[in-house]
């Protein structure tokens, strides 16, 4: 965990929960974890303040709680840092629910986020209330049980202990993450007639929340699904989709190198029974071989059985990603001849000066000054390797290999999306914060006139009022607008690439910090 | 980035730079200023194209983030002005716009959460500064009037008091005569002699030394 990932989530945590959480949090992000007590010393804010803080991030999922080693009585408060990041991806979640179960879909999980987590009644008694849609209660309570099949929501630990207990434990068999509740329409309606308490419910005591790896499976898979579109065609993506639902089949999602084995017969059976396309189903094989020669590599063969036996590997179909992702970014920067000399490192693995201008057939001086900029960048390191002495006399000569190294690279790169991403927040929060007497204003004119147009006013009344926001008002408005709006733009964009770079650090061979707990 | 602040040279030695081949007016000035806030960019950045997602995805995100802002889990520490006694135009409106957005309750379930949590105001602590049990202002004239008319009152009270006692003596037995003498202390019995045992004789001789 880097500065800038610190600095990020405190901006993050500021900006949905305010300044006295963001100090409760900043003071749980500096340690594994810590009392009550110790925060309230590190902090100086009353008892009062600290504790609803610690309760607003534990009822959002943001900290976990545990009872101290050394003394059972007493909880310990840990931050998850994860978590914290994931806040940014809500609008993405939202969306990714919208596209699969429309509206209605979209309306549960804006409830689960906007209000933490809740049971299953609550929020479609709160999705009835809120929500603009006009649906049956049977549609949401359908929409709610498909999305808890699909793992898009999953059931949170249930409390096991006393009430009397001052730290509750809490604990949920893995079987039953997934165990659809119990949600009694007839019970729901007697609620909205008030004659029975929410509290009373068949499903009291079982809370959903958003299964955010489930999410960022989907998003590996879009990604992955985009780039075999772009460079082999609609049909092999199609191809590729099915292939990954076969090895969700088998396979743990989350697992870190290569998937579990399976046949092309077991494909060819898949599509055959779902695809519409004739295409793909007539030319299925020639498909499936172009997707494993492919330099990308997505799939690998390893065997004959059953027609062909295939594995996904994810481990080198990310790094592939990245690379290309790299070399893109090292064009924006430097240009074309800087990316052709990180293409060439890469592929030499180490390479000297002098064949590095002659692979590249860059001029020499160009080359030497592009190889130090990516240097001093440190998209590129050195290697020494000291020559056998000429006994003692006159300075040691050495080799300089230019080479890449991968984590180190990407960790780096990593650091400076987090810093981007920060910056694209607090220049949005700067510019609001600036014009925020224009913005009011214009608010409270919009609310002014959409009150007046229900009443029927007339047209020429309700221009007097808009004319009340002066032209010079509104050109600078519009500018600001357009500047929030380029800068969330660029968050989206700066979480597409933080996304990738993640997919990298977690797949690749390497143990990481990122464990398949955090992912789950 | 690497090496920044460190050396003359950047981030690289001497050794490093020959052979990269920087030698003499290859090799990179010393900085003597910091670089500048917005450095020259080699490209334009490409302008980023907006999908129906997208659009969804940024609209969605302020509203959240507005929906937050006016619900009961954004906390902001309370601003104590230094010099309370003033009191400034922008803290009225302030004051009043925050009154204007009625933040519904928090709704915490506490059973899941440590108890050290849940704190309950059982005990009413003067420390906490919310009710400052303020002096009321004195009228002076009012209080004089007040003390006036109870002065009115106790002397008609006395007055009226002494003509029930003696009504009151009366109606009472000898007994009770000796009461009303001790009706405060208890002299009469403890030390007070009326006499009349002065001429009987002493016949108390042995009851031993009186000291």
């Amino acid at each position: 965990m880097s500065i800038e990932y610190a600095n990020l989530c405190s901006v993050v945590v500021k900006q949905v929960f305010g300044e006295t959480v963001q100090i409760v949090a900043d003071c749980l992000f500096c340690a594994v974890s810590r009392t009550l007590p110790a925060i309230l010393k590190k902090t100086n804010l009353s008892r009062k303040e600290v504790s609803t803080a610690l309760a607003v991030l534990i009822k959002y999922q943001l900290v976990v709680f545990a009872p101290c080693a050394t003394n059972p009585f007493l909880a310990e408060y840990s931050l998850k840092r994860e978590e914290i990041f994931y806040i940014l991806r809500y609008p993405s979640y939202v969306q990714l629910i919208h596209s699969k179960y429309g509206p209605v879909g979209a309306a549960i999980a804006e409830e689960l986020l906007h209000s933490g987590p809740q049971t299953a009644t609550n929020v479609l008694l709160k999705c009835i209330a809120n929500s603009e849609i006009k649906e049956k209660i049977e549609t949401y309570r359908e929409n709610f049980l498909a999305m808890v099949s699909d793992n898009y929501l999953i059931r949170l630990p249930q409390l096991i202990s006393a009430e009397e207990d001052p730290v509750p434990k809490l604990q949920t068999d893995a079987y039953q993450y997934f165990a659809p509740p119990d949600i009694n329409l007839h019970f729901i309606s007697e609620v909205q007639a008030g004659k029975e308490k929410v509290e009373k419910a068949a499903d009291a005591g079982i809370y959903w929340h958003a299964n955010f790896s489930r999410f960022h499976q989907d998003f590996r898979d879009t990604v992955m699904i985009g780039a075999i579109e772009r460079k082999l065609g609609t049909s092999a993506s199609e191809c590729f989709k099915y292939i990954l639902k076969q090895m969700y089949e088998r396979t743990d999602p989350w697992q870190k190198d290569c998937s579990n084995p399976f046949t092309f017969a077991e494909i060819k059976q898949t599509i055959e029974k779902k695809s519409n396309n004739l295409d793909l189903i007539k030319h299925l094989d020639q498909y499936v071989s172009l997707i494993a020669d492919d330099p990308l590599r997505f799939i690998r063969k390893i065997g004959e059985m059953g027609g062909g036996q295939y594995v996904v590997d994810l481990n080198h179909a990310f790094e592939e990603l990245t690379l290309s992702w790299f070399g893109s970014v090292i064009t924006e920067r430097y240009g074309s001849k800087a990316s052709r000399i990180f293409r060439i490192i890469h592929m030499k693995k180490y390479i000297e000066q002098e064949e590095l201008q002659k692979e590249a057939m860059i001029p020499a001086r160009e080359a030497k000054l592009l190889s130090y900029y990516l240097f001093q960048d440190q998209f590129i390191q050195i290697k020494t390797i000291r020559k056998a002495g000429g006994g003692g006399t006159g300075p040691a000569k050495a080799f300089f290999l230019f080479h890449f190294k991968p984590r180190q690279s990407v960790r780096m790169i990593l650091n400076i999306c987090y810093k981007a991403l920060y910056n694209t927040i607090e220049r949005s929060n700067f510019e609001k914060s600036e014009h925020k007497r224009l913005i009011e204003k214009s608010q409270k004119l919009d609310s002014i006139v959409a009150t007046m147009k229900e009443r029927g006013e007339s047209a020429e009344y309700i221009e007097e009022i808009l004319e009340t926001l002066t032209p010079p008002e509104r050109e600078i408005l519009e500018k600001v607008k357009t500047r929030i709006k380029t800068l969330s733009k660029a968050e989206l964009t700066i979480d597409d690439s933080i996304f990738l770079l993640q997919m990298y650090l977690h797949h690749s061979k390497v143990e990481t910090s990122l464990t398949t707990k955090d992912k789950k | 980035m690497a090496g920044r602040g460190r050396g003359k040279t950047g981030s690289l030695t001497q050794e490093q730079l020959q052979t990269l081949g920087c030698i003499g007016k290859d090799i990179p000035q010393v900085q003597t200023a910091p670089p500048p806030t917005f450095p020259p960019l080699m490209s334009k950045p490409v302008k980023l194209e907006t999908t129906a997602a997208q659009s969804y995805q940024i609209l969605w995100k302020e509203a959240y983030i507005n929906h937050m802002r006016d619900s009961p889990y954004f906390i902001s520490p309370k601003v104590t002005n230094i010099n309370s006694n003033l009191q400034s135009y922008s803290d009225q409106w302030a004051s009043a716009v925050e009154n204007a957005k009625t933040k519904s309750k928090a709704d915490f379930v506490w059973r899941m959460m440590p108890t050290e949590l849940h704190i309950t105001q059982k005990k009413r602590r003067i420390a906490d500064g919310d009710k400052v049990v303020t002096k009321k202002p004195k009228n002076i004239d009012d209080r004089l009037k007040v003390l006036e008319e109870k002065e009115r009152n106790e002397d008609e009270k006395d007055v009226a008091k002494a003509s029930s006692d003696s009504e009151h003596e009366e109606e009472e037995e000898e007994a009770p005569a000796d009461e009303e003498m001790d009706d405060e202390n208890d002299y009469g019995n403890s030390y007070f002699d009326n006499g009349e045992a002065y001429n009987e004789e002493d016949d108390n001789l042995d009851d031993g030394p009186v000291y």
